[in-house]
C-alpha cells in the first residue's frame, strides 16, 4: 500500500489538476457563497423575528418554528437532494434548489398570516436549501481530492465570516424596507445560489441506471430499487457507515449547546452583558480559524483524517464539559481560554467532518451517503438543546446542560472509535461500489485509494 | 367661693384640653412651584409625644438619606438640582406614635419626551407617534402640531378620519391613517401642558414607498442572470467538445464513467498501467 501511495499522490494531483483541475477551486467560492446564503442566512433572520412578533402579534415560540421548520426542511430533503443528483444533473438540482430558496423569501415578502411565513421561508426555502447544500458539498469532495479538508475548511469557514454581515445588513434593509421589503431582498440575493450552481460542470448521464432493463413500464419494484439506489439506502445496512452516522449523531446532539447557553451561562456566572457576549464572539472567531487551519492542517497529511477527527472531537466534548467549571471559580479568563479552544475545536471538527465520508463509503456513494447522513443527524438537533434547556430548567444553572452536552460529544467520539480499521495507521481501502464494467471497477479503486478523505458529518456542525 | 373654683377649675380642664391638640407640622415652603432648588423643613410644634426619628416619602418612596433617628421635631431635605425626576410629592414623617406627616408638593414643568425621534410607516399603513411625560403634575392637556417648512399646522382630533388622537396623563398617542408620501412626510411636535406651562418634542415622519424595496430587488435578479449568463457562454465558447470529454474525465467521479475512452483521461492511463 505505501508503495502505492506516491503513485497514487501524483495521480492525484494530476486529477486534481487535470482538464478541470484549475476549475475546482471555483467551486469552493461557489460552495463559500452559496454556504453563507444558505446557513450564514438562516443564522442571521432574528431581526426579522422582532419584527414578525410585532406585526403578526404572535409569541416569540410561535415565530421561532419559522426558522426551526426552514432547518428541519433543509435536513429532511437533503436525501432528496442526493438523489436527485444521483438521477439527473447536479447542476440542474442546485440552480433548482437556489430558485426556490429565493421563491420561498419572495412569497414570505407577501404573507399575511404567520402560516404562510411557515410555508414560504420555511418549507420552500427549506426545500431549496435541502437540494443546495448537499449537492454542493459533494460535488467539492468529489472534485477535489488533494486539499479537501481545506477546500471544505475555506467553504465553511463563510458562516461564520459572513454573520458579521449580514446581522447590521439585515438591521439596515429592515429600517429602510420594512420587512416586506427587506425579505424581497433576501429572495434575491438567494437567488445568487443559482450562478454558483451553474459553477458546476454539467454530467451527461445519471448514475446506474444502464443495468435497468429499458421497459416502457418499470415495474414498481424496480422503480422502488432505482430510487433506494439513488438515495444510497443499502448504506444503511454497512456498518462503518452506520458507526460514523450515529457518532456524528451523538456529536450534533451536544455540538451546538454552547452556542445556545454561552451567553446566558456567563452571566449567570456574574459576568456583564458585554463580557459575555464578547465571549460568544470570541468563540465564533476561533471558530472560523479552527475551520481553515485544521482543513489546511489536515491536507499535509500527516496524520489520517479519522484521528484527527477524533482528536478534535475529544477535545471539544473535554472543552464543553469544562466551561461550567471554569466559571464556577468566577474567572474571566479562564472562561475566555476554555471558550476560545471549544470554538477553534467545533470548527476544525466541522470542516473534518464531511471530509471523512468518502473514506468509510467510498467517493462514488459520497452523495447519497451525506445526504442520508443529514437526515439521520437532524434528529440529533431536535434533541440536543431543548434537552439542555430541560435540564437547566431543572437543575437551575447551566452545569448539568454543559456536562450531558459535552458527554454525549465524548461519547460520539468514542463511537467513531469502533470504526473499522481505526487503530491501523494507514488508511484502508474504502469501499468500492459495484460498477457496472472492469474498466470502472479499477478506476474506482484508484479513486478511492486516493480519496480517502474525510467527508460527511454533521452538516450541522459546519453550522 | 366654691363656685368661683368650680368654673375656673372647668376653664382650665377646657383651657389643657383645648392645648392637648393634634400635633402641628409647619412646612416651609409649603410648595415649591419652578425653582431649580430647594431646602424642604418640617418643624413639629405643639407635640409632647416623644418622638424616635423622622424621614422624607418621595411619591411614597423613602429618601434612603433622610432616615434619621434624631428626637428634633425639625427635619430639612435639600433639593440640589429639581429636575422632572426629582419632582412630586414629598412627605415628611416623625416617627411618633401615631405618626404624623404632612406633605410638601414640588412642581416642575411637565417633561415631554418622545422613545423614536424618528418614525417609519408604510404607504398606505397607518403610521403611530407616541409621546410621553415624566413628571408632576402630570399634562391635563396634550396637543399635536403638524410643522412643515416651518408651519405649523394644528392636528385636531376628530375632524376626518385621517387624525386620530389618544391621550392619557402619561402619554398620548397620534394615529394617521392612510399615509400618503405627498402630504404626510415631516415633523411632528407634541405639546403636553400642566398648571406650570407647557413642553413639547418633535418626531420626524418619514413614509415608505411600496415599491421602494423593488428596486434594489430588480437589480439583483438583473445581476444573477447575468452571472448565469456569463458562466454558461464562457463556457460554450472556451470548451465547446470537452464539455463531452469532463463528463468522463475522472476528477468527477460522481458521474459514472462507463464510457472510459476518451483522450483526456488521464485516470484510465493510470490504469492502463
Amino acid at each position: 500500500m505505501t508503495n502505492h501511495k506516491p503513485e497514487a499522490k501524483s495521480r492525484s494531483d494530476e486529477a486534481a489538476e487535470g482538464p478541470d483541475g484549475g476549475w475546482s477551486w471555483p467551486l469552493v467560492g461557489a460552495l463559500f457563497v452559496s454556504t453563507s446564503l444558505v446557513f450564514g442566512l438562516m443564522r442571521s433572520l432574528g431581526v426579522f423575528f422582532v419584527e414578525f412578533v410585532q406585526y403578526f402579534e404572535e409569541s416569540a415560540q410561535a415565530i421561532s418554528w419559522i426558522s426551526s421548520t426552514g432547518l428541519a426542511a433543509q435536513q429532511f430533503f437533503s436525501p432528496l437532494g442526493a438523489a436527485l443528483c444521483n438521477a439527473y444533473d447536479t447542476r440542474v438540482v442546485v440552480m433548482t434548489g437556489g430558485f426556490l430558496a429565493g421563491l420561498g423569501f419572495i412569497l414570505a415578502s407577501q404573507a399575511t398570516c404567520l402560516v404562510h411565513l411557515y410555508l414560504s421561508m420555511g418549507l420552500i426555502s427549506g426545500l431549496g436549501w435541502g437540494l443546495v447544500f448537499t449537492p454542493m458539498v459533494a460535488t467539492v469532495v468529489a472534485n477535489i481530492t488533494r486539499r479537501r479538508a481545506l477546500a471544505l475548511g475555506l467553504g465553511f469557514s463563510s458562516i461564520g465570516i459572513v454573520s458579521f454581515i449580514f446581522n447590521p445588513l439585515f438591521q439596515f434593509l429592515v429600517e429602510t424596507y420594512a420587512w416586506r421589503g427587506a425579505l424581497l431582498i433576501l429572495g434575491g440575493l438567494s437567488l445568487n445560489i443559482v450562478p454558483c450552481g451553474a459553477l458546476i460542470r454539467p454530467q451527461r448521464r445519471p448514475k446506474a441506471p444502464e443495468k435497468v432493463d429499458s421497459e416502457s413500464r418499470p415495474s414498481c419494484a424496480e422503480v422502488l430499487r432505482r430510487v433506494a439506489s439513488y438515495v444510497e439506502l443499502p448504506l444503511l445496512m454497512e456498518r462503518p457507515y452506520l458507526t460514523y452516522t450515529s457518532a456524528v449523531t451523538l456529536l450534533n446532539v451536544g455540538y451546538f449547546v454552547p452556542y445556545f447557553h454561552l451567553v446566558a451561562h456567563s452571566r449567570q456566572a456574574g459576568f456583564s452583558d458585554y463580557q459575555s457576549a464578547f465571549v460568544m464572539s470570541a468563540a465564533g472567531a476561533t471558530d472560523i480559524l479552527g475551520r481553515v487551519a485544521s482543513g489546511w492542517f489536515s491536507d499535509l497529511g500527516k496524520f489520517r483524517l479519522l484521528h484527527l477527527l477524533t482528536l478534535w472531537t475529544g477535545l471539544a466534548g473535554v472543552f464543553i464539559m469544562l466551561l461550567p467549571v471554569s466559571s464556577v471559580f468566577g474567572s474571566y479568563a479562564a472562561l475566555m481560554v476554555i471558550s476560545l479552544l471549544y470554538g477553534f475545536c467545533s470548527g476544525a471538527m466541522t470542516s473534518l467532518v464531511f471530509a471523512v465520508v468518502p473514506m468509510i463509503v467510498g467517493v462514488e456513494r459520497v452523495m447519497g451517503a451525506l445526504g442520508l447522513l443529514q437526515l439521520i443527524e437532524s434528529g440529533a438537533g431536535l434533541l440536543g438543546t431543548p434537552l439542555s434547556g430541560l435540564l437547566k430548567d431543572v437543575t437551575g444553572n447551566y452545569i448539568a446542560s454543559f456536562m450531558v452536552a459535552g458527554g454525549f460529544v465524548v461519547l460520539g467520539t468514542l463511537t467513531m472509535t469502533t470504526l473499522p480499521h481505526y487503530f491501523s495507521c494507514t488508511d484502508p481501502p474504502s469501499p468500492r461500489r459495484r460498477s457496472h464494467d472492469d474498466n470502472d471497477k479499477s478506476l474506482h479503486f484508484e479513486l478511492e485509494q486516493i480519496s480517502r478523505s474525510p467527508s460527511d458529518a454533521g452538516h450541522r456542525g459546519v453550522q | 367661693m366654691k363656685l368661683l373654683w368650680a368654673v375656673s377649675a372647668l376653664l382650665l380642664c377646657c383651657w389643657r384640653a383645648s392645648a392637648s391638640t393634634a400635633p402641628n407640622i409647619i412646612t416651609e415652603p409649603s410648595e415649591v412651584v419652578n425653582q431649580t432648588s430647594a431646602v424642604l423643613s418640617c418643624n413639629l410644634t405643639e407635640s409632647s409625644l416623644p418622638i424616635k426619628g423622622s424621614h422624607w416619602m418621595h411619591n411614597g418612596k423613602l429618601v434612603d438619606s433622610s432616615m434619621s433617628t434624631d428626637a428634633t421635631p425639625y427635619t430639612t431635605l435639600r433639593l440640589d438640582k429639581i429636575t422632572h425626576s426629582s419632582s412630586g410629592k414629598y412627605e415628611c414623617v416623625f416617627m411618633t406614635d401615631p405618626e404624623v406627616k404632612q406633605t410638601i408638593e414640588v412642581k416642575t414643568l411637565p417633561h415631554v419626551s418622545t422613545h423614536k425621534h424618528s418614525e417609519h410607516g408604510n404607504e398606505n399603513d397607518k403610521g403611530v407617534m407616541v409621546c410621553d411625560s415624566h413628571g408632576y403634575p402630570l399634562p391635563t392637556d396634550w396637543t399635536w402640531v403638524k410643522e412643515v417648512d416651518g408651519i405649523q399646522t394644528p392636528i385636531i382630533n376628530g375632524t376626518s378620519d385621517k387624525y386620530e388622537i389618544k391621550s392619557t396623563p402619561n402619554k398620548t398617542t397620534l394615529t394617521i391613517n392612510d399615509l400618503s408620501i405627498n402630504t404626510d412626510i415631516g415633523d411632528y411636535i407634541c405639546f403636553g401642558t400642566n398648571e406650570l406651562g407647557t413642553s413639547h418634542d418633535k418626531i420626524h415622519l418619514r413614509v415608505r414607498s411600496r415599491l421602494a424595496a423593488l428596486w434594489p430587488f430588480l437589480g439583483i435578479v438583473a445581476e444573477v442572470i447575468i452571472l448565469v449568463a456569463i458562466i454558461f457562454i464562457y463556457e460554450k465558447r472556451r470548451k465547446p467538445d470537452e464539455v463531452t470529454d469532463d463528463d468522463d474525465s475522472g476528477a468527477a467521479p460522481l458521474k459514472s464513467n462507463s464510457n472510459a475512452n476518451h483522450k483526456d483521461k488521464n485516470v484510465r492511463q493510470r490504469n492502463s498501467n
